[in-house]
């Protein structure tokens, strides 16, 4: 009895102890996003909610200052859509593959560097979209300058891919091999199965995937900033993708840093940041709506099929629009002739050769992605590895960065990541085993669970500009190394909890209760047979949150860096240099320093590859003691 | 299990190696305790002056660590008031806003000069001020109404919240509104590498941003070289602000003494910076 007892209250313990991590999780969203308005709040005294929002005109230094922001926020609609555009179905068709048509040893060499790309950091990207697609397009459309909507829309596009293709093929390799088997033995073609079983199976994954995506795409800041032009205009005709941009996200990057404390522009700004949170909160509601009815059964075919319908309607639409501006009226109608006749071609065509054709997109689209991202790899590395040397590597920066090396940066990234992983992963793994395993569902846990859904969508200039304005400001702190671990830890959060959880969905319940039915405690039962099963997920998360972390910018560009440090501190109270602020301001700021900015980039991407690396093989065998 | 407990060594073990190893970096090239730290923040454009001179400066003194971080004259006001800076760098004048309840120090360490620039093989290479408010302001859109070939303007500037852009709107603008479809950067480096890559662009930079990959208009015949800003015949040219609050000491207050020395100004002569004091 006394025993039992015991075990009763431990039970509890390590309850309330899951339920705090989760609440605090969930409760950063609202203090952020609380701040943040709080802050703002002069701004709407000026010019009142409906001149801040609607009024186009962003000139707040004019000689009459204009805090307009409409510009700002279709430029960030448009810029996410046309990546979106270019993402979502190459990620699907790229996940497809690696999940179902290619050979095992394909699948393990091709998801692993999949994973590996998903490290590349965004300015790492920014970088290359300046340095190379920016100067192709202007080259191959022969227009004034490529810094450009397309340009920017290319390079999320590309950037969400890795994302999304990870994602969706975890949701898809995990469905149960007894769907296939029962849809092939019911006599249907393995493209009738995929497209009509395993993928519609694994949608909620797969969704997942996609708003995981587009939160990258949408709160992207400094790949965005490097290639859009920043022009604060709206694109005219509506459908110019060779205008210039700026969203909302680069508008804070650009401006942030240079605008007088206190002032009204100041205050502007705070408010263009409340609404990129609103904006990234709502569209996270509506997802998680959609992956809830999807989830809940029943209308599992018809609602999926019907966003399918819209958005190809708007993609075709979208699609047809570029093609009229960049090839011409005529051209245009031939190709949509063609197309359409493809499509009705599809009904009187074989089954097998249906097969064969969607194979044949499949196979064509992984093949894109895969040299889309080689191209990538292969530039940054032909053109960086001559820079690097011992003395690259081991010595303090000299002469801006055109001299001597790059070591405290590297030590300075290494402490960033490191202290934001310590943070985040206790809190993280906490709040998902507690709203898996532990909660019924009750309020709390639909306001926990939609704190977490809002986090994950947050920009990560958002958790800059917060930790700039409250850690670094208001609590007196200054630029230090702590400050940056905070806003990366924030910003990695969401991604441990969500993929936790996924992991911890995805031990069948039969081991939980033959554990509870031999008279193992709750406690026992998680420790020794649900986290064990559930541990390649949650590797899985937390590589892709180290990934994140180590080449994140926004974050920690107002709140923890410095360009240039001699010696290496340990205090938490101290600023850091980091490697991808060191590239950030060598590419825009150091003219005649392309050595290195590449040698910078090769560093940067090696390293984060080699923590990548290490937690793959880690899961690896995981993944060999479960099968 | 038995594999469970492998893996778990294995990460135990990695985790151990990378403590060990930060600890052993940081003790490579920490310097013991009696280093003195400063931080500078503030304007991109001021930054690489300060960076050169502080180079030789700790060079010279073995336990000093100068740390300097960009961000913009905003930052370099702020920090210095808050305190998250020992020295705050501007490329424009105080606003009343950033002066209001403090007691910050100016001083000018250097001059700077403002330098309109194009793609190299641009034929256009004399400019007057009227005609450069008439290209920022879209009433020029092409070069061949400037004698040039027939190429759209690409216009190309600063941030709205850059000293640099404010410098250029009060001087070139008159005060006016730039046009709207300009592309905005947010950094010297950033403007110069737009230009150097787009044929039909117009930039904006600081002087020493100048170099082969782009080509520098000269104003109404005056190169734009830091012999012509020194003795002030090229009319674009502005202070460059160091800011404590209130009086600097230690190392700030040495550091400074330095850059104003003789020894600091022929530093930032001698990397084609604009000295102040000649």
């Amino acid at each position: 009895m006394n025993t039992h007892l015991k075990s009763g209250w431990k039970e509890t313990g390590i309850k309330s102890v899951w339920l705090a991590t989760a609440l605090i999780a969930a409760s950063v969203v609202v203090f952020i996003l609380g701040y943040l308005v709080l802050t703002s709040i002069p701004i709407f005294f000026e010019t009142g909610v409906s001149g801040f929002l609607f009024n186009s005109v962003w000139n707040p230094t004019g000689v009459v200052p204009s805090y307009g922001i409409a510009a700002l926020l279709i430029d960030t609609l448009l810029v996410t859509f046309g990546a979106m555009i270019f993402a979502v179905p190459l990620g699907i068709i790229c996940a497809v593959f690696l999940a179902y048509l290619a050979p095992q040893k394909v699948r393990d060499i091709v998801k692993p560097a999949i994973e590996l790309l998903a490290g590349i950091p965004s300015v790492v990207y920014g970088f290359f979209g300046m340095v190379v697609l920016c100067s192709l397009l202007q080259n191959v459309l022969d227009i004034p300058s490529g810094f450009s909507w397309l340009a920017a829309s290319i390079l999320l596009g590309i950037m969400a891919l890795p994302t999304i293709v990870s994602v969706s093929e975890d949701a898809l390799y995990v469905v149960p091999k007894d769907y296939t088997e029962a849809s092939l033995g019911l006599g249907a073609t393995k493209w009738q199965t995929i497209s009509r079983v395993l993928i519609p199976a694994a949608a909620s994954g797969i969704s997942a995937a996609v708003i995981l995506g587009m939160g990258r795409a949408i709160g992207e800041t400094m790949a965005v900033m490097m290639v859009a032009g920043n022009a604060a205009v709206i694109p005219s005709p509506i459908w110019d993708v060779l205008s210039p941009v700026r969203t909302l996200t680069a508008t804070l990057g650009i401006e942030l840093a240079e605008v007088a404390s206190g002032s009204m522009h100041y205050y502007a700004l705070f408010g263009v940041a409340a609404v990129l949170l609103l904006i990234t909160l709502v569209i996270n509601l509506i997802s998680v709506r959609i992956t809830k009815k999807i989830q809940s059964g029943g209308s599992v075919f018809s609602i999926p099929a019907q966003i399918k319908k819209i958005l190809m309607l708007c993609g075709m639409i979208f699609a047809v629009c570029i093609l009229m501006y960049a090839l011409g009226i005529i051209p245009t109608l031939i190709l949509t002739v063609i197309v359409f006749g493809l499509f009705f071609l599809r009904r009187i065509m074989s089954h097998k050769s249906i097969e064969r054709t969607a194979f044949g997109i499949i196979y064509a689209g992984t093949f894109l992605v895969i040299g889309i991202l080689f191209v990538i790899l292969a530039n940054i590395f032909i053109n960086g590895i001559p820079a690097i040397s011992w003395e690259f590597l081991t010595t303090a920066p000299r002469n801006m960065g055109l001299e001597g090396g790059i070591y405290p940066a590297i030590i300075g990234t290494l402490q960033l990541v490191g202290g934001a992983i310590l943070l985040a992963l206790p809190i993280g793994i906490g709040s998902a085993i507690y709203l898996h395993e532990y909660s019924r569902n009750n309020l709390l846990t639909r306001l926990l669970r939609t704190g977490n859904d809002l986090l994950a969508g947050t920009p990560s200039v958002v958790f800059g500009v917060f930790g700039f304005a409250f850690l670094v400001i208001f609590l007196g702190w200054g630029v230090c190394m702590l400050a940056g671990m905070i806003c990366l830890a924030l910003m990695v959060l969401p991604t441990i909890i969500k993929t936790t959880e996924e992991a911890l969905r995805s031990v069948p319940n039969s081991l939980r209760e033959a554990s509870l039915g031999l008279g193992a405690t709750k406690w026992q039962t998680l420790k020794k047979v649900v986290l064990p099963s559930a541990a390649p997920g949650i590797l899985t998360g937390t590589i892709l949150s180290i990934g994140r972390a180590a080449g994140e910018t926004a974050p920690i560009m107002f709140t923890a860096v410095v360009f240039s440090k001699r010696f290496i501190s340990m205090d938490l109270f101290d600023p850091v240099m980091a490697l991808p602020f060191h590239l950030y301001v060598l590419s825009t700021s150091v003219p005649g320093s392309e050595t290195q900015q590449y040698g910078t980039a090769v560093v940067l991407i090696c390293l984060v590859m080699a923590i990548y690396l290490v937690a793959i093989v880690i899961r690896k065998r995981f993944q060999k003691r479960l099968l | 299990m038995v594999m469970n407990r492998k893996t778990m060594s294995i990460v135990g073990v990695a985790a151990v190696i990378f403590a060990v190893f930060l600890v052993f970096a940081s003790g490579c090239v920490s310097q013991g305790e009696d280093a003195e730290t400063i931080t500078l923040a503030g304007s991109t454009t001021v930054l690489p002056v300060a960076q050169t001179v502080a180079e030789i400066y700790m060079d010279q003194h073995a336990t000093a660590d100068i740390q300097i971080s960009g961000g913009g004259s905003g930052v370099g006001a702020t920090a210095a008031k808050e305190g998250t800076a020992n020295i705050g760098m501007l490329s424009r004048e105080l606003k009343d806003s950033e002066k209001e309840g403090s007691n910050l120090k100016e001083f000018v360490i250097a001059k700077d000069g403002i330098a309109l620039i194009a793609y190299p093989t641009n034929t256009v290479s004399d400019l007057t001020l009227a005609q450069i408010k008439d290209i920022y302001q879209g009433k020029i859109t092409n070069w061949k109404e400037l004698g040039g070939a027939d190429m759209k303007i690409v216009l190309i500037g600063r941030d709205s919240a850059s000293g640099t852009r404010s410098f250029f709107t009060e001087y070139v603008l008159d005060k006016e509104d730039a046009a709207s479809t300009m592309q905005e950067y947010s950094s010297n480096g950033a403007v110069q590498q737009a230009v150097a890559q787009t044929p039909g662009a117009i930039g904006y930079v600081s002087l020493e941003f100048v170099d082969d990959s782009v080509k520098a208009f000269t104003l109404s015949g005056i190169a734009p070289t830091v012999e012509n800003v020194i003795n002030n015949t090229y009319g674009l040219n502005r202070p460059l602000l160091m800011i404590t609050n209130g009086e600097p000491t230690g190392l700030a207050k040495k550091f400074l003494d330095f850059i104003l020395s003789d020894e600091g100004q022929n530093i930032i002569a001698e990397n084609g910076f604009v000295p102040v004091n000649v």
